[in-house]
């Protein structure tokens, strides 16, 4: 298919391509299931890393999705999801399984060090704001994270970047937990109606 | 928690929405997943979250993971550097080989064949795409010295709303092949231009994906595929 002239972004471009590697990956073919990876796991490899911020455990998780990718490519709908969010999606999944998963277990075996935050957490919040915004690079995504207040940006960036759950947020940003799952709360609302008017999730 | 319960679709939606962001607490978490694989719908709330969302991820700056991972998911996969290329969708086929074989038997005894029995006493093809469950969804035939494939559709096969159903040729080791969209209806014929018989014979296999009206847009399978089915020669 010739790509569009103009105003295409690369990602876009690439995206056709993928979705094209999963589709043969979904019939088995496992040559394009290898540019996939080529193509995707550089990508995948830093959200997993920013996520459970251990380059042993994100290569593990990325192993993860690339299995469970051959197994279920044929899910895939590509007039649904670009094929990166798709793969970026799993990912996150399976990091945010990890973490909880880690938190579940520091709980209940040291109930008592629930002030010891597990996670070595800089004070990079703006940094996950920025990230939040510079993902904007389609205008409408942009507009809608803009939209938020920026306590919302901020709880919604913490979460989403670095795999924060509502417990671990409350006491980052020294709030009460019921303010902060309001603030998230709300934040995705308010997200949900804009990316949805914007027809910006594909 | 009976979350996929109509009457509380605002409710499956926040949950959803803090489970794809990440929030939700660890024992919440893990019963939505539980949920989500028996419950279709919910397991639909919480991907459209996810994808939602994901979106938002773009601007992370690209890390390459170290140089042996793919040989890793590679060796989970049981492929070693070495071995055979023969793509796995033949090995996927074979499985359902044997449930294929008791079909055919079957839909000949049946008459399911006979529109083609009657046109094509001579050698001709057939191919039974069956789903994942093995159970046949569709039958292709090709009849000689026509142009043309013959679709039947078993009981109600149907793409959803809004899709269509795109017939693929397996070549050995190489990318799908396009056959055409299949056009809605239970017994359909699809132009081949060229000797139909010759053309299936030319597959080992064939594969029927969900695409968006006109077919797939970048000429490989877009949309997930949901039957696959040997070709087989007919006497």
């Amino acid at each position: 298919m010739a790509s569009r002239p103009g105003r295409l972004r690369p990602t876009h471009e690439r995206g056709d391509g993928l979705a094209a590697l999963i589709g043969r990956t979904a019939l088995g073919d496992r040559s394009a299931f290898e540019h996939l990876y080529r193509a995707s796991s550089a990508r995948l490899y830093a959200v997993a890393l920013r996520m459970v911020k251990d380059a042993a455990l994100a290569e593990e998780i990325v192993q993860d999705v690339y299995v469970s990718v051959w197994n279920a490519a044929a899910s895939y709908d590509a007039a649904r999801s670009q094929p990166l969010t798709w793969l970026a999606a799993i990912t996150r999944n399976r990091c945010l399984d990890y973490l909880r998963r880690r938190e579940l277990d520091t709980v209940s075996l040291t109930p008592a060090t629930d002030d010891a935050d597990p996670i070595d957490l800089p004070v990079d919040a703006p940094t996950a704001a920025e990230l939040l915004i510079a993902a904007a690079d389609a205008r409408a995504v942009r507009g809608c994270i803009e939209g938020l207040e920026s306590r919302q940006r901020q709880a919604i960036a913490l979460a989403f970047f670095q795999g924060l759950s509502h417990g671990e947020l409350a006491r980052h940003l020294g709030q009460p937990l019921g303010t902060v799952k309001s603030w998230i709360r709300r934040g995705l609302e308010r997200l949900k109606s804009c990316l949805d008017a914007a027809g910006a999730t594909r | 928690m009976n979350l996929s319960r109509p009457d509380r679709p605002d409710r499956l939606d926040r949950l959803a929405a803090e489970y794809a962001l990440g929030t939700s607490p660890p024992r919440v978490r893990r019963r939505l997943a539980a949920i989500a694989r028996r419950d279709t719908v919910v397991a639909a709330a919480l991907d459209e979250w996810s994808q939602r969302l994901a979106v938002l991820g773009t601007a992370l700056p690209e890390v390459d993971p170290p140089a042996r991972t793919w040989d890793r998911i590679s060796a989970r996969l049981g492929w070693s550097a070495t071995a055979d290329a023969r793509p796995s969708w033949w090995n996927r086929l074979a499985v359902w080989r044997a449930a294929t074989a008791v079909f055919l038997a079957a839909a000949v005894a049946l008459g399911v064949l006979q529109t083609v029995g009657k046109r094509a006493p001579a050698p001709g093809i057939v191919v039974i795409l069956a789903g994942s469950d093995a159970k046949p969804a569709m039958i292709a035939t090709a009849a000689p010295g026509e142009e043309v494939l013959h679709v039947k559709s078993i009981g109600a096969t149907l793409p959803p709303a809004g899709r269509v159903f795109e017939l693929w040729g397996l070549p050995k080791g190489a990318a799908p092949r396009a056959l055409g969209v299949i056009p809605a209806g239970a017994v359909v014929e699809l132009p081949t231009r060229s000797a139909a018989v010759a053309l299936l014979a030319s597959f080992p296999a064939l594969a029927v994906s969900v695409e968006p009206p006109g077919g797939s847009p970048t000429g490989a399978p877009t949309g997930p595929v949901v039957f696959t089915g040997q070709v087989e020669q007919m006497f």
